[in-house]
């Protein structure tokens, strides 16, 4: 009996998910081409259920997160202290929580936790900025010549007092900043929207499967 | 064209489902006609892209130095307007996963959107179940950080500050949290091979990473790391209908100059 049901077991495992992934995904294409309130009904409904699916998968990253800190704590390695501090700040947040995510306890939380630590943790985008640009323009090839030669002349150009040293620089700003920037930039959308229609075109011919884990097999 | 439009209208499509599906429509075939003559005929030649060539270099240096590798896949999740992007993130880990369980390289994946937490981690253990080897499988090897962006970047600074990482690879969607996470590794001299699609975080990812995937390149990675049929195949049909782009761009600018 074994023997039967195995490679049906094993050929459904395969095939279902993506049998489902194709199905859904020529549906909402569908919607999205046809105005049939049938199928726009129906897509709605399915991109609807996806917040339900999220939140299943949120309750999964939950569990993630305090089995590594527990056995990290257990295990007592390094940082043992700050997975205390988070399995016990997460338990905290947790219980103040269940009267709802409105409560005013949660609301102080965030309002004076949450968010200070938020505004703290980007401010120091400022200092890596600077420590970032003395670590990027080093000339190590031409592409970063052009880098740090762009860089400059930008950064003069939007000082106000380069245009008493000449006219020249800010007419370079402006023409770096209108002309090969913008091209560049152009030219990224252009290449990013026919990899992002390429890649949306291989999970609907199930030739890419992230839900399995897998795809179609290398060269 | 009239008539077309009307054939259009009826149908209920408008102007601006009638732009995709004239992108879309072309796709398909050349898509299954390229991957079918790379079958038949072989891999064709790809330019080199250094990033991809240092991701190689940077993961065999961690599994002989015995450090860890660790691998971003953005911020972005499956089901947002940046799943392509998440997508290519997963195309590098499920690389980064079979090399792991082939050389015994210990690896870090980091996810922040809780949709892509099950696709990584199933991702992970197939690489390990492919050969036999399920039980060596570390299911915290992935770890969902938050779906907050600064708390996100807090938790992988950590990891590459104090978890004995050699490389870290991160490609997929970011914001300015890159930066944040990208100088922390530089300072703790981990490799690093960045990728995204944003052309407002892509001079952040040049300035401080090693290696950079530009924009459409992150979308290469199951060509340029897997070899696959259809990514190739993705890729020569995302050459043609790029030349085609220009080619109506440069005509347009001709005819309204004309005009």
């Amino acid at each position: 009996m074994r023997m039967i049901f195995r490679p049906f077991a094993v050929g459904m495992r395969r095939s279902l998910p993506m049998a489902i992934a194709i199905a859904m995904g020529a549906l909402i294409l569908l919607d999205f081409f046809f105005d049939e309130p049938r199928i726009n009904a129906l897509g709605r409904f399915f991109v609807e259920s996806t917040v339900i699916v999220a939140g299943f998968a949120l309750l999964l990253g939950i569990v993630n997160v305090l089995v590594v800190h527990i056995r990290r704590i257990i295990q007592r390695e390094d940082g043992w202290l700050y997975s205390i501090a988070l399995v016990a700040t997460a338990v905290i947040v947790l219980v103040a929580g269940i009267p709802g995510p409105d409560s005013a306890v949660v609301g102080w939380i965030f309002d004076h936790v949450q968010f200070p630590l938020q505004a703290a943790t980007f401010s120091l985008l400022a200092f890596f900025v600077a420590t970032a640009a003395y670590r990027g323009l080093r000339l190590r090839s031409l592409e970063s010549v052009a880098f740090v030669l762009a860089a400059v002349l930008v950064l003069l150009g939007q000082v106000p007092a380069s245009r008493y040293l000449t006219d020249l620089i800010p007419a370079a700003k402006d023409w770096i900043l209108n002309v090969p920037s913008t091209a560049g930039v152009r030219g990224i959308i252009i290449g990013v929207a026919l990899g992002t229609v390429a890649t949306g075109i291989r999970v609907l011919l199930g030739f890419d499967r992230p839900y399995s884990g897998g795809g179609e097999a290398d060269q | 064209m009239r008539f077309l439009a009307e054939i259009l209208g009826n149908l209920g499509i408008g102007a601006q489902q009638a732009l995709a599906l004239a992108l879309l429509l072309p796709f398909f075939p050349l898509l299954l006609l390229i991957r079918r003559r790379i079958r038949e005929t072989g891999r064709p030649p790809l330019r080199a892209i250094s990033g991809y060539a240092a991701l190689q270099e940077y993961l065999g240096q961690s599994a002989e130095s015995g450090q860890a590798a660790h691998v971003s896949m953005g911020t972005g999740g499956i089901g947002t307007t940046v799943t392509a992007e998440s997508l290519a993130g997963l195309t590098v880990l499920q690389h980064v996963a079979e090399y792991s369980e082939a050389t015994g390289l210990k690896t870090i994946a980091t996810v922040s959107d809780p949709s892509l937490f099950p696709a990584a981690l199933d991702v992970m253990r197939q690489a390990y179940e492919a050969r036999g080897y399920a039980l060596a499988f570390d299911p915290t090897s992935v770890r969902f950080i938050s779906p907050n962006r600064a708390a996100y970047a807090a938790g992988v600074m950590d990891i590459l500050a104090h978890a004995g990482v050699g490389c870290s690879l991160m490609v997929g969607n970011f914001g300015d949290e890159f930066l944040l996470m990208a100088e922390v590794g530089g300072r703790n001299e981990v490799r690093q091979v960045g990728g995204t699609t944003s052309a407002l975080i892509l001079p952040f990812v040049y300035a401080s990473v090693d290696e950079t995937l530009l924009g459409e390149e992150i979308f290469a990675a199951g060509a340029y790391l897997r070899q696959r049929a259809s990514h190739l195949a993705s890729l020569a049909a995302q050459d043609w209908l790029r030349t085609g782009i220009i080619l109506a761009i440069v005509v347009g600018a001709v005819l309204r100059s004309l005009v």
